[in-house]
């Protein structure tokens, strides 16, 4: 068997491949289930996850959301959940649906973490409804360039 | 054998009107601004798309069954629009027959009303709207009305393909793309674009509501857009971000 020592390429192409699985295995999961919760009177927002050399970008779009009431937890070391009040109570009329009933007055939003990162320094922002959020990488093994 | 796509007319079209089109894709632009227009100026269904391809869905209005890819029309303004998102198994041979009908019909000129991501679009007050054109009169329409033109690149999805199958029939076609987020429905960039459509055709809505409304629209748009994301994913959008590779013309 000949064996061929893995080019940083080919790292970098499996990282890609890997999270593009991961992705679409999320987007699976997410269609199984509704995107509102009557018990707990919650919606699901829109989220997104940008991973840079350097952080770990999330934004969440958080419409008709108090900017106070935004709450970011740490549920496990590769998972947030994201919180906020919403300024009005949303019936499922109001959306248009007259066949369900109940309402919804806060977001809930959880995150799975597509690599390690630090808990400290952690930038947030709120702007044109949509939150930010910016994590550290954790710095883990460097490749050597031969 | 059966087409794989038919237009099923309910109404009589009449020969020289103008198409808008707008498919989900980046942002929802399109959805947005066709529903806006649809709605504003009380349009009613002139056809609907029929086909195995597209998932076993019907959209129920007062009780009655549609189905989710209509045309809606008013005069000579026809707008194409879709309810759900459109699965990459079905946007080509759905996109040809459409160019076929458009053909069939006489239609005058189509324009595609869509979304450009940006990345920090949050930083951005009003979104710059881009053109592409199917021919050079389309791009001179584009010219004379000082919409930049997108010179170089890549674009997928339903109207990068309206775009080339109308060229292959000389039909003039215009993408007019506003600056908008990639998988958030954006408002902002639909009242954009709908601005920039007034400068080709006169459409008299108010794009005034479109912003005040802006948070109840993303609200009501979150699973569609999801959806949209997924479709998204797999018909390689993300390409459009890429940079063209170097050649000698």
């Amino acid at each position: 068997m000949t064996w061929r020592r893995r080019s940083i390429f080919d790292l970098m192409r499996e990282y890609m491949e890997r999270f593009e699985e991961m992705a679409e295995e999320i987007f699976e999961e997410a269609f199984g289930k509704p995107s509102w919760d009557v018990d707990s009177r919650t919606l699901k927002p829109l989220s997104d996850i940008t991973v840079t050399p350097r952080e770990v970008i999330i934004t969440v779009d958080l419409p008709f959301a108090k900017p106070e009431t935004v709450r970011i937890n740490w549920v496990r070391e590769d998972m947030i959940e994201v919180n906020a009040k919403m300024r009005t109570k949303v019936r499922f009329e109001d959306l248009g649906v007259s066949h369900r009933e109940g309402e919804f007055s806060s977001f809930h939003c959880p995150i799975q973490l597509p690599v390690p990162v630090e808990n400290r320094e952690v930038k947030i922002s709120f702007k044109r409804g949509i939150l930010e959020i910016r994590l550290p990488r954790k710095r883990g093994y460097r490749i050597r360039v031969e | 054998m059966s087409k794989p796509v038919r237009i099923v007319e309910r109404r009589s079209i009449q020969s020289g009107a103008k198409m808008l089109q707008g498919l989900p894709d980046v942002g929802l632009v399109g959805v947005i601004a066709a529903s806006h227009i649809i709605s504003k100026l009380k349009m009613s269904e002139v056809a609907y798309i029929d086909t195995d391809l597209l998932p076993p869905v019907i959209v129920l209005q007062e009780g009655l069954p549609h189905s989710p890819v209509r045309i809606f029309g008013d005069g000579n303004l026809l707008v194409l629009v879709s309810d759900i998102a459109i699965s990459i198994q079905a946007i080509q041979p759905m996109m040809r027959a459409i160019t076929d009908w458009i053909e069939e019909k006489g239609v005058e000129i189509v324009i595609s009303l869509g979304g450009l991501a940006t990345p920090n679009r949050q930083n951005i007050e009003t979104p710059k709207v881009y053109g592409a054109g199917s021919n050079f009169e389309s791009l001179e329409i584009l010219k004379e009305k000082n919409i930049k033109i997108i010179e170089r690149g890549f674009l997928v999805g339903p109207q990068a393909l309206l775009l080339q199958y109308c060229a292959e029939k000389e039909i003039p076609a215009i993408s007019l793309l506003a600056q908008s987020f990639y998988n958030y429905p954006d408002p902002e960039a639909a009242a954009a674009v709908i601005t920039a459509l007034n400068q080709i055709v006169e459409v008299p809505v108010n794009v005034s509501e479109l912003l005040e409304k802006g948070e109840e629209i993303r609200l009501r748009m979150r699973d569609i857009m999801r959806r949209t994301q997924s479709e998204m994913m797999r018909m390689r959008k993300s390409q459009e971000y890429d940079i063209p590779h170097y050649y000698v013309a």
